[in-house]
């Protein structure tokens, strides 16, 4: 009967370890369960000179040999049952040589079995692409073991595991780690309890919740002068053995491994020495933030004046083709104007998320976060901080969430209260409607002026939190900063159903959570602006006629003097004259006033309630952006929306804090009525001084 | 009679309108369970 070697295949999920497996076994496998459990147990033989058979166990991928899954159990059973048919003459841990490090762990915890460990580093043909070296003599003696370096892939390296396997008995049984460093009194009591126990194997047994056949956890709990500990010490000392341990595998790694980037040769290093540069990263997304937001301007124009004189065009037929009446005004007046004022912005926003989610899918916005911690940590945040500042574009809402990860309480206040600085999307329909009022259509090296005004206005929004955060800083003397950990991802081409789902479901819930209320409000500001007190408003018609009698006005004209005489004197217009002494410096008048005032509800609501406000006051049939670039400036003529006002109402809009759900969620976060008071009054007052010093300088 | 049906829905929509505000902006709404859900956070939320 020839000799068999029982061998037993362990390792990190994703190593290839059933590639070295089947290297090993060829078709010499079979596949079967483990007895009482459905965990695969895979088996092969593989023959090896002088008539030496190795019966191979391919064990599941574990991380470690502390036990929390079935599969893991598996692992531990084998490991710890001596007396068990499979219990192995020698182990093969199989690492990979991208994740050595990680993989070590497993590896030591096995060698202090005192069981023959073979270490096999598969990938080794990466390791040109990655600029890995390894130094296998020194690793060899701080590991007390033999490596094989291997490429499944390249089928290299699979003989000399074989080579191992037959001399599996010269290999050293030495322990990786002393456990008595864990705990030197409580395993000192563990050696005089158990004399005849291996020291690292009763430590498992001790702290895995699985009985291992004879060697039962509750035979040591019966021992009378040995008192286990609680399972919270326990859990402690199992966190300060993997700290012992990684200490060790960085001190042997120290010597045995370099990496050098610079030699590196594969795409992913080359990619990410160049986008996480110090000056190139920042140039190359300061160009990719262009490039999004010209694209979002040049592809976005045509569906959304398609969209504009759609709804202009059903706001007509409503009332020509439906029954005279209140509510025929209020559906062409009051709904239709209040939806298109937020359907228009659908291609843009569209195109907005569009962009997000293939850099999202790419793995470049990982990049970008680690690029933007840089920035952080020199105005005092850590890169924890980058997350929600960066979520803060969509909306300030989950971003302010995103911060209960944040550790340090002074740390997480200061990134809740300088993040609604940050563009959200909300803000972008009332940029788009200003920016296409003000801001001329020509263009500087193939970029748009109106893509570049809004690019700076996002610079702007995170340039400002960035540096409150610096303020709010030093104010409250933050000292300790939590260190910010991110995976960078490999690259990959955007999968197109991903982007897709991501694209529909931000869309989707703009348009339904931001249009119920805007259609809510669009309502109320109808019968606000189509019914007022006195009379003003119920004799406008007699007033009107009377006033221009010895006037020769066309029947037109005398009309739209009617409608502007009732919306004066409607409640809306008797509200609006009251807030206009507040805003007049500004350079906005009193319909521009109620479009912030209705706007503290949500941002968006702004371009809705203009529009509304100017349908109910004009019976042509006309765009939003048409209406809005029709209106005069009582007092010095000439359009209201010029240069000046525009730009004031932009830099109104990006520091004011104009949304009630985020100062609910401020409240819910901080569990105080304080910050959100104090964000409201601060961010206020600043966008109102920064919005009149605006409008006083260019006007 | 056109008049009142016109009239009523106006009405009947603002009556709706004014409603979904003040639920959503000025009347309480009902507070979750303090019960946490196996995190320690205490949210309330699960």
């Amino acid at each position: 009967m020839s000799k068999q070697i029982n061998v037993a295949l362990i390792g990190n999920p994703n190593t290839g370890k059933t590639s070295v497996f089947n290297a090993l076994t060829g078709l010499n496998q079979k596949v079967g369960n483990y007895p009482g459990i459905t965990v695969e147990k895979k088996e092969g033989i593989c023959k090896l000179p002088r008539g030496v058979k190795a019966h191979i166990i391919d064990l599941p991928g574990t991380y470690s040999l502390n036990a929390s899954s079935l599969d893991e159990n598996v692992v531990i059973e084998l490991l710890l049952n001596k007396n068990g048919k499979d219990y192995p003459d020698v182990a093969i841990v199989v690492s990979d040589v991208e994740n050595l490090k990680r993989n070590l762990l497993l590896f030591t915890q096995i060698k202090d079995l005192e069981i023959p460990t073979i270490l096999v580093i598969n990938m080794s043909d990466r390791m040109a692409y990655k600029g890995i070296s390894l130094d296998i003599a020194h690793l060899e003696r701080e590991l007390k073991t033999k490596i094989a370096l291997v490429s499944t892939r390249k089928n290299k390296g699979i003989e000399q595991i074989r080579e191992l396997i037959i001399k599996h008995k010269e290999l050293s049984v030495e322990p990786c780690l002393n456990s008595s460093t864990i705990d030197e009194s409580y395993f000192d009591n563990l050696k005089k309890a158990f004399p005849n126990q291996l020291l690292y194997k009763l430590w498992l047994v001790i702290t895995q919740d699985v009985n291992f056949g004879k060697t039962d956890r509750k035979n040591y709990e019966a021992v009378e002068d040995f008192k286990t500990k609680s399972k919270t010490d326990l859990k402690r000392l199992q966190q300060k053995e993997t700290i012992k341990r990684y200490q060790f595998i960085n001190e042997t790694l120290k010597k045995g491994q370099t990496i050098d980037l610079k030699s590196a040769k594969d795409l992913r290093i080359k990619l990410d020495r160049i986008l996480t540069h110090k000056v190139w990263g920042y140039l190359i997304f300061g160009l990719i933030l262009l490039l999004m937001f010209q694209a979002i301007y040049d592809w976005s124009s045509v569906p959304m004046d398609f969209i504009d004189s759609s709804f202009a065009s059903l706001s007509e037929w409503v009332k020509e083709t439906l029954p005279e009446g209140a509510f025929t005004n209020l559906l062409a007046e009051g709904i239709i104007s209040g939806l298109g004022g937020i359907v228009i912005f659908i291609p843009q926003i569209a195109f907005l998320f569009l962009f997000i989610s293939i850099l999202e899918e790419s793995g470049y916005m990982s990049r970008v976060v680690f690029l933007m911690d840089r920035i952080m940590r020199r105005f005092g945040l850590s890169g924890k901080s980058v997350v929600p500042l960066i979520s803060g574009t969509a909306c300030a809402i989950p971003a302010i969430m995103a911060t209960r990860n944040i550790e340090s309480w002074k740390e997480r206040l200061i990134t809740i209260l300088v993040t609604p600085f940050t563009t959200c999307s909300a803000r972008l329909p009332v940029y788009l409607i200003i920016i296409a009022l003000v801001i001329p259509e020509g263009r500087i090296l193939g970029l748009s002026y109106q893509a570049l005004t809004l690019m700076l206005l996002y610079l702007i929004g995170f340039g400002t939190a960035v540096g409150s955060a610096w303020i709010l800083n030093k104010i409250m003397g933050l000292k300790s900063k939590s260190f910010f950990v991110v995976e960078m991802p490999n690259y990959k081409l955007p999968l197109f159903k991903n982007v897709v789902l991501t694209v529909l479901e931000k869309t989707k819930a703009f348009v339904f959570g931001a249009g119920k209320i805007i259609l809510a409000i669009s309502i109320v500001l109808w019968f606000l602006a189509s019914y007022g007190p006195g009379d003003n408003f119920n004799n406008a018609e007699s007033i009107i006629t009377e006033k221009y009698a010895s006037e020769n006005l066309t029947k037109e004209e005398l009309h739209q003097k009617i409608e502007s005489q009732k919306l004066e004197h409607s409640y809306i217009g008797i509200a609006g004259h009251a807030i206009e002494p507040a805003i007049r410096p500004l350079g906005y008048d009193w319909k521009i006033g109620i479009a912030i005032v209705s706007s503290f509800a949500a941002r968006e609501v702004f371009v809705g309630t203009l529009a509304t406000i100017y349908s109910v006051g004009s019976d042509e049939e006309e765009t939003i952006k048409n209406r809005m670039a029709g209106e005069v400036n009582p007092i010095l003529g000439g359009p209201l929306f010029n240069f000046a006002s525009g730009i004031s109402l932009l830099l109104f809009y990006a520091f004011a804090m104009q949304c009630m759900s985020t100062l609910a969620i401020v409240k819910r976060e901080t569990n105080s009525w304080k910050w959100p008071i104090y964000q409201l009054v601060i961010m206020s007052t600043f966008a109102y001084i920064v919005a009149l010093v605006a409008y006083q300088v260019l006007i | 009679m056109n008049t009142i049906i016109q009239n009523t829905l106006a009405f009947s929509a603002v009556g709706l309108a004014v409603l979904f505000l003040a639920k959503k902006y000025v009347l309480p709404t009902k507070k979750k369970s303090n019960k946490a859900c196996g995190g320690d956070d205490g949210c309330g939320c699960h």
